[in-house]
Formats: C-alpha cells, structure tokens, sequence
C-alpha cells in the first residue's frame, strides 16, 4: 500500500497508525501537510485532530495551556497521571526541578567510557560471523542495559520489563480489538504498580545512587516525593527509557545499511556523526507523534477545536516540512546548517532522557562505524516497522566478518 | 571581544542543549541542562561569531537572540 492513501482529503481524515504508514512515513507526512493539515483520525467522526505542519505543531507543544497533557482520558493502563508527561505547567516545572539534574548534560558525561564499552563489546558478539540481527543484538540490549545500571534495576529481569513495555506500547492482541488491548494494559500496569511498589520499599531502606533512590530521597518544594508520585515516575521511565533509544537505533541503522553513501560520509569523516545523529532524529522521527487535550477553545487552519478534543502532533511531519527545513527536507543533509527539530518534542515536555539519547547514539554510531564500516542489509530482509514508536522486529545485516 | 552580543530568554529555553553543543565556547548547561552565558555580558568574542549565529538558529525554542 502506498502509505500516502491513508490521508483521505475528502473525508478529512487519516490513519497515522498503520504499518504501511510506519515502515515509509514521509510520503504519508507530506500529504498530510500539503491536502490535510488538520486531520481526523480515520474512524472517529470529530473531535480528534491530527495537525501536522511545523509552524502548527510548534505552536502546540510551546501552548501547554491550550494544548494541555492533562491526558488521564488516555488509558495505557495507568491508575493516575504519569510524572512528568500528563502533568501541566506549572505543577510540571516542580518535578522537573528534581529530575533534570540527574540526566542533564554534566550528570551523564561519565557514561561515554561505559557505554564505549558496552557497545564494543556487543559488538564483540557478533563481528566475526560476519551478520547478526541488530535490533535483538545492539538496539535492545546497548539502551536497555544502560538504563538498567542507571536505575540500579536487576539486569536479569530486562525480559519482564521489555514485556511490560510492549504490552503496553505495542499490545499483542488481534488488531482491532480494543477491548483486549486495554485489558492487557491494565494487567501491565497493575503488575509494574506492584514490582516499583516493591522496589521503592528497597530503597528507602537501602538507599544508593541510582535514579529511583533519588526519586525515592529526593524533595519537591521542601517535601519527599508520596510513594504513589514516584510509582508514577517509575511507570514512564519504563516506557521512555527502554523503547526510544532502540527505536532510534534501528530506524538509523536500517537507513544507513541502505544508504551506502550516507554511511560512507560518516565513516569517512566521523567527526560528523553528532550532526548525523541529530541528521537521523529528524529525519525518522521515531516517536512519531505526541498527545495533547483541547483545554480551551481554539482555531488552527479554520479547524474549531473544543475543549476535551483529543490532539496528535504528528512530530515526524513537522520534522520533514519543507517550510521549516527548505527543499531538502527529505533528504539526509549532512551539512544542514539549521536543524530545529522536535524528535525530542519541545516546549516544557521536551524529553528528559534527550541528552542520554544523544550520548548513547552518539557512541553507538562512532563504535559501530569504527569496527565494522561495511554493512548491508540481509538479502530479501522484509522490515516491519511497529506505528507509533517505530521498532523493527528484526534488523538482519551482513558485513565482512572481522576477526574480534 | 566582537560587537556582537547574545541573550537568553530563560523563560523560552527548555534544555534542549543545541546551543551549547555547537558553541561551546559561549554556552554552557545549568544542572537542569538549561542554557547558560558564559561570555561577560553576553559578548562574543572575536572568531566566534559563525558559531554564535549558527547555535542560535538551532534553537528549536527561539530563546537566543544575537544583537550586532
Ligand atoms: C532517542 C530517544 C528518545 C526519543 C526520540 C524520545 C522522545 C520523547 C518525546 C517526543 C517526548 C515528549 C513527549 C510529549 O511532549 O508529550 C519525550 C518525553 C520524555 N522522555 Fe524521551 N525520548 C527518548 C529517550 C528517552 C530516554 C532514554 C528517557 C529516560 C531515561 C526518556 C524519558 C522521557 C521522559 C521522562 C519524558 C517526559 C518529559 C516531560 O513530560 O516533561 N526519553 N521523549
Ligand atoms: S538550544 Fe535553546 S532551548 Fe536549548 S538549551 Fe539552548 S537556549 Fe535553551
């Protein structure tokens, strides 16, 4: 299918969340933006408004008391907001106050050693067979791991976490049935609840130096955080922190392998490889779109919105719109000079993970490109890109075996 | 130093952190990742001024401003 049939002009709608959509976006973008660029969700009459054009989804993300994420209408399972994503201005600057430290640019400068490491050694695993399936033996457990060591949670139950992050992402019922994804997602979340409930009882008598203990010690306006503010902290750091990098990865990777010239440029000159990260961020959008709710009435494009509207701000379009990023907006351009790209969301949600992201990226594609400048994907490789957060199930390269 | 100045709207700025990851001689990161002026009142010093202006049109929230 061309993933530009689904934008329907006529019927001002359009359905973002297709595989179709999510393996090749950027015709769907496109299209958006030029014939639709306030759409409905295909299936849902009003009331749900995807906007798409850069100045749009800019304005949104900078007008929290317009655009609100008071988004407890979301059901992913959770008993309450999750801390910081659903709570707005300006209750949110509180808890980013607390948070921001512990992942800005100088709290996580010490992990560039680590992670050189740990990406050399995965690498280590599978550079003499000469293939290797990147996204089961890099993209999953080079983030994951990282996050882990940062949470100070047990390495041996990435399997459970990994689970509980799809269940709730990317549910694994019949497509469709609703009904069976949310109840699969009020388990989920019912079991984290009880595991971080667990967890946070371990802190407050063992402290350390991990992330979750210094949610668990840590103060907000002179008081500790309440044991249910910090179980929903926990809930989105499961979800922020062990799907995003990995995404990011994978789209990146698979690009490159497909890409020789744009991969040559980066083994070539890798001083390069910060402006490709940023390059590939903007370019694949992994989290495609965020939500908002309508909190006051308000006209985009001579669309009404009402408060109680559901809102999509398709990141991945603003990110490819040729009025922000000129004719080669969807082009990779090593040399763009400006990149105001919203991969990270922007205004006051703009990711708290960015600057480890960005890190970890930055080293996987210096270490990656290092050893093993050559790659191509498997012959025949299909890839399934998931919607939404866009995963691949499995990235399958060859490249000439190095000896390790 | 050049006649050239920057400044910081720090109510605009949310940590995005381009600025200083292209200009690090000029910007810095505050412990939330928020940008900070290194420069004595903003000023930019002489040869740097390619990079003022490039990690000022990279902030995706419009919070730097250059003055010449
Ligand atoms: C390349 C990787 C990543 C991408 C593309 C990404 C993307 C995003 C986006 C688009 C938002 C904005 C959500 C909104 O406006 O509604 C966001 C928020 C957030 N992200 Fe990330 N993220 C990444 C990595 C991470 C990591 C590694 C962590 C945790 C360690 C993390 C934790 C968070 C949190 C806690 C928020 C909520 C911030 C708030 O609401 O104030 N992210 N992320
Ligand atoms: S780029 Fe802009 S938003 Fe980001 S830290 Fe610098 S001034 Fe702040």
């Amino acid at each position: 299918m061309d993933p530009a049939a689904a934008v329907y002009p006529e019927q001002r709608a359009a359905n973002p969340y297709l595989p179709e959509v999510a393996a090749d976006p950027i015709p769907f973008y496109r299209r958006l933006r030029a014939e639709c660029p306030i759409a409905n969700l295909e299936g849902f009459a009003e009331g749900t408004h995807i906007i798409s054009r850069y100045e749009d989804v800019k304005f949104a993300l900078r007008h929290p008391e317009i655009f609100s994420s008071d988004l407890v209408a979301v059901d992913i399972g959770q008993d309450r907001p999750l801390i910081p994503l659903q709570i707005d201005p300006p209750e949110h600057a509180k808890y980013r106050r607390l948070m921001d430290p512990f992942l800005g640019p100088s709290a996580i400068a010490y992990l560039d050693e680590e992670t050189r490491k740990l990406a050399n050694e995965l690498i280590d695993a599978f550079a003499a067979r000469g293939s290797c399936d990147f996204h089961a033996e890099f993209s999953v457990p080079y983030p994951c791991t990282v996050f882990l060591q940062l949470t100070g949670l047990p390495l041996e139950e990435l399997g459970t976490f990994l689970r509980w992050k799809d269940n709730i992402i990317r549910p694994d019922v019949d497509p469709g049935d609703l009904d069976a994804a949310q109840q699969l997602r009020r388990e989920t979340g019912q079991a984290m609840y009880a595991y971080f409930g667990g967890v946070i009882d371990d802190r407050l008598a063992n402290p350390g130096e991990d992330l979750i203990s210094r949610f668990v010690h840590g103060e907000v306006e002179g008081r500790t955080l309440s044991r249910e503010e910090i179980l929903d902290i926990c809930y989105l750091f499961i979800l922020g922190g062990l799907d995003t990098v990995t995404a990011t990865l994978d789209c990146s990777i698979a690009y490159l392998a497909q890409h020789h010239d744009r991969r040559r440029q980066i083994v070539e000159r890798p001083e390069l490889v910060g402006a490709a990260v940023e390059e590939l961020l903007r370019l694949h959008t992994p989290v495609m779109q965020v939500l908002r709710v309508v909190a006051t009435e308000y006209e985009m494009n001579g669309v009404k919105m009402k408060p109680g509207d559901h809102v999509m701000l398709m990141l991945g379009a603003a990110d490819t719109d040729t009025e922000e990023f000129g004719v080669d907006a969807e082009d990779f351009a090593l040399d763009r000079t400006v990149n105001r790209h919203f991969a990270f969301g922007g205004g006051p949600h703009r990711c708290l993970g960015s600057h480890l992201a960005r890190l970890e990226l930055r080293v996987a594609l210096e270490e990656l490109h290092r050893r093993l400048p050559d790659y191509a994907l498997t012959d025949g490789a299909e890839l399934h890109y998931s919607p939404g957060i866009r995963e691949i199930a499995h990235l399958p390269l060859v490249f000439e075996p190095v000896a390790v | 130093m050049s006649a050239m100045r920057v400044t910081l709207d720090a109510e605009a700025c949310v940590g995005h952190g381009r600025c200083y990851a292209l200009a690090p001689d000029i910007f810095s990161a505050n412990d939330q990742g928020h940008c900070v002026i290194k420069t004595d009142d903003g000023l930019i010093p002489v040869g740097s001024e390619d990079r003022a202006h490039q990690a000022v049109a990279n902030c995706p929230e419009g919070a730097l401003r250059l003055e010449e």
